[in-house]
């Protein structure tokens, strides 16, 4: 396989060269360092699972619906380890609190809350919270709409399920409706389970995680000029004449150059991967499967981009000076520089034009902890970008 | 060995080699003379498969680059004119990359690598990265790449180009005794001693066309007037000229400098008694006289009307 002799003779020319050893793998792990460590409290660094919080809670009524919200979701096994409870008599005071700062956030019950769960609509609960701890709020929010949604779909369904069962007999309607309900509220219960899987990245991502997949995604674009650079060079150097005057197909030698730069790209992506864990701690999530999954797509998209751009442009000179405006621009939109949850919608959606952008939401994605299924389109998007950028590529610098 | 069969290539409509036909027997050493833009590297490109053929063919031991090319690319080996090496390679690591892309296997081919570094002298820099070696290394190790599978033919695109004359030697004596040895050499160059030197017939090109084929000597033999003799005169009276242009002797004269004349003999010794009557006749003084046997540049000036190396 003499594509793969060219492959492995180009990876060695990039991996020895000193130069390109400092841009492609110490500059990343040095803006990494200084990003994450500079930006760090952007992300909400050293968050844990839920933020330690003083939670303030007015319960007038001793309501059941209300105890049972408190004693399974807030004070559950996962949750008890951060929240604390603090009973106040009145919204007032709440308000007085978290304006002292003694609690960060409060849940205001209403009288006889549960009363409404027979007409199966419940009343929403006032949520109070420091403006500065919106992560609170916004979980409290979540938790509480999620627990009102199952409590109020167990308890129409039970009603609806035991005028089915009257009707169905006297002598089968208690053995029933007991059955009914045991099952109804092992749902319920499970249902905290199903808010938890549904938040992706409740495992919060670190400044010095996002930075490290951020200028991984980043570093690993220079692969487009780079490896469109080798092949211009060759031309200019008549290497590639030479090549192509060996009793070499011209696909097994295209194809090698493109192989070439998908050696570098991933070997780039593994070593950066490894340095960041090990100088750095940073964690790449719990399945390096996905992330390996991931580097590899955004590999192929990178290699096959630069076969691309070895067909259209002509001379090292302009793929130098397209190769700097083209990367950085890349980077600035796919939120390498300033994280994409800051960017306006519109431009979020842009951003997806961009490789790097589904490459890096992917990696942090799999920090916070996700599903392989959400990561199919992203994987696919890459690969598939890769794919026809080197079919094009290929084809147009085969018919020259 | 090699046929040329009506070789033609245009470039953007403009002819650039318009029916170029020679053929080279095995182990003979074969040269393509002309100046720089003649078409010489454009007919080398298109015989090692490097370019499309406008029209006619290349034979190879009986296979067409055409139906066959890899066959045909197996057995040739192509020396380019640049140093087509990778720089950053240390000499034996370009050498085995070259040699697998000629098919041969790792072990096979660093062994093979160690060969061609001794044949071309540079064993001792064997490990040492190419934009280290000075030019003419560099151009040894191009030969040394071209070498790695044994061809059956070596073309060689003008291999000497600005290099010192040690390294030139060199890679003359080299490529000498490779054909001593049986392989069949194509060398072209706009250098008339290294062909002459080389090769035993040699085809003279200038515009995209053959305009002279043969042996040094059938060559040379065409010359009217081959024997060139240069004088130093003081002073040159257009009489004195006019009268050199009716000599029996003489084919042409040609004012090179103030005082300098170039005297294109039939026969020299003939040539020379007239030219020195001449003189005291016409009362110029002749401050040198320098007489150049025929030689390959005369007869390109000759056809041509132009230097080898304008």
């Amino acid at each position: 396989m003499k594509c793969l002799t060219i492959a492995w003779k180009d990876f060695m020319i990039r991996f020895k060269d000193r130069r390109g050893f400092m841009l492609m793998i110490l500059m990343p792990l040095i803006l990494t360092f200084i990003l994450g460590s500079a930006l760090g409290g952007v992300m909400g660094e050293d968050a844990t699972v839920f933020p330690k919080t003083n939670l303030g809670i007015v319960w007038k009524d001793d309501d059941p619906l209300a105890r049972q919200f408190i004693r399974d979701v807030l004070q559950s096994r996962d949750l008890k380890p951060y929240i604390h409870i603090k009973m106040a008599d009145s919204r007032e005071a709440l308000e007085e609190h978290i304006r002292e700062g003694s609690i960060d956030a409060a849940i205001v019950f209403p009288n006889g809350w549960s009363r409404d769960l027979n007409n199966g609509k419940l009343k929403g609960l006032t949520i109070l919270a420091d403006p500065g701890k919106s992560l609170q709020s916004d979980i409290l929010q979540t938790l509480s709409q999620t627990f009102m949604d199952r409590a109020e779909t167990t308890a129409v369904s039970t009603k609806t399920v035991l005028s089915v069962a009257v009707d169905s007999g006297p002598e089968q309607m208690a053995g029933l409706s007991q059955e009914v309900a045991d099952e109804l509220k092992q749902a319920a219960q499970q249902q905290w389970h199903a808010v938890e899987e549904k938040s992706v990245g409740q495992k919060p991502v670190s400044g010095m995680q996002y930075y490290a997949a951020a200028m991984a995604a980043m570093f690993l674009l220079f692969n487009m000029m780079n490896g469109a650079k080798s092949f211009i060079h060759e031309r200019e150097t008549q290497t590639l004449a030479r090549l192509f005057s060996t009793p070499t197909e011209k696909i097994s030698i295209l194809i090698g150059k493109f192989l070439g730069t998908l050696y570098f790209a991933v070997a780039q992506f593994l070593i950066f991967m490894l340095a960041t864990r090990f100088l750095f701690g940073v964690n790449w999530g719990d399945n390096a499967l996905q992330t390996l999954s991931v580097g590899a797509a955004f590999a192929i998209a990178v290699s096959g981009l630069s076969m691309f751009i070895a067909s259209v442009i002509h001379t090292e000179k302009t793929a130098d000076v397209v190769g700097g405006i083209g990367v950085q621009i890349l980077a600035l939109l796919g939120g390498s520089m300033v994280p994409l949850t800051l960017f306006p919608d519109m431009l979020r959606q842009i951003a997806h034009i961009a490789p790097n952008t589904w490459a890096l939401t992917s990696l942090v994605d799999i920090m916070g902890g996700t599903a392989w299924s959400a990561l199919a389109l992203p994987i696919g998007v890459l690969a598939g970008i890769g794919a026809a950028a080197v079919t094009i590529g290929t084809w147009r610098l085969q018919a020259r | 060995m090699l046929q040329v069969i009506e070789l033609k290539k245009s470039f953007g409509g403009k002819p650039v080699v318009k029916g170029v036909s020679f053929s080279v027997d095995k182990g003979e050493a074969f040269g393509l003379l002309g100046p720089n833009g003649a078409g010489k590297s454009t007919t080398i490109s298109m015989i090692c498969g490097l370019l499309k053929i406008d029209g006619g063919d290349v034979r190879v031991n009986g296979l067409s680059i055409k139906k066959d090319p890899m066959a045909v690319k197996r057995k040739i080996g192509i020396v380019p004119q640049d140093i087509a090496l990778y720089p950053t390679m240390t000499a034996k690591e370009n050498l085995v990359f070259w040699g697998k892309m000629y098919g041969l296997k790792g072990r096979e081919a660093k062994a093979k690598a160690d060969r061609v570094l001794a044949d071309v002298g540079l064993s001792d820099r064997a490990n040492d990265k190419i934009e280290t070696f000075s030019g003419g290394m560099k151009r040894r190790i191009n030969i040394g790449a071209a070498l790695m599978h044994d061809p059956e033919l070596l073309i060689m695109d003008e291999p000497t180009v600005g290099i010192d004359p040690q390294s030139r030697n060199h890679i003359l004596e080299t490529v000498k005794r490779l054909n001593e040895q049986g392989m069949t050499v194509i060398y072209t160059s706009h250098y008339m001693e290294e062909v002459e030197f080389l090769c035993e017939r040699i085809a003279i090109i200038d515009h995209g066309e053959v305009i002279a084929l043969g042996t040094k000597t059938e060559l040379c033999n065409r010359l009217a007037g081959g024997t060139v003799i240069q004088l130093k005169v003081d002073p040159i009276k257009e009489r004195f000229i006019q009268r050199l242009k009716t000599m029996e002797a003489v084919a042409n004269v040609k004012i090179v400098e103030e005082d300098r004349i170039e005297v294109f003999a039939t026969r020299a010794d003939a040539a020379l008694s007239q030219i020195v009557a001449l003189s005291l006749e016409h009362r110029v003084q002749l401050l040198s006289l320098n007489v150049k046997e025929p030689n390959l540049e005369a007869l390109f000036l000759q056809l041509t009307g132009r230097s080898l190396r304008d």
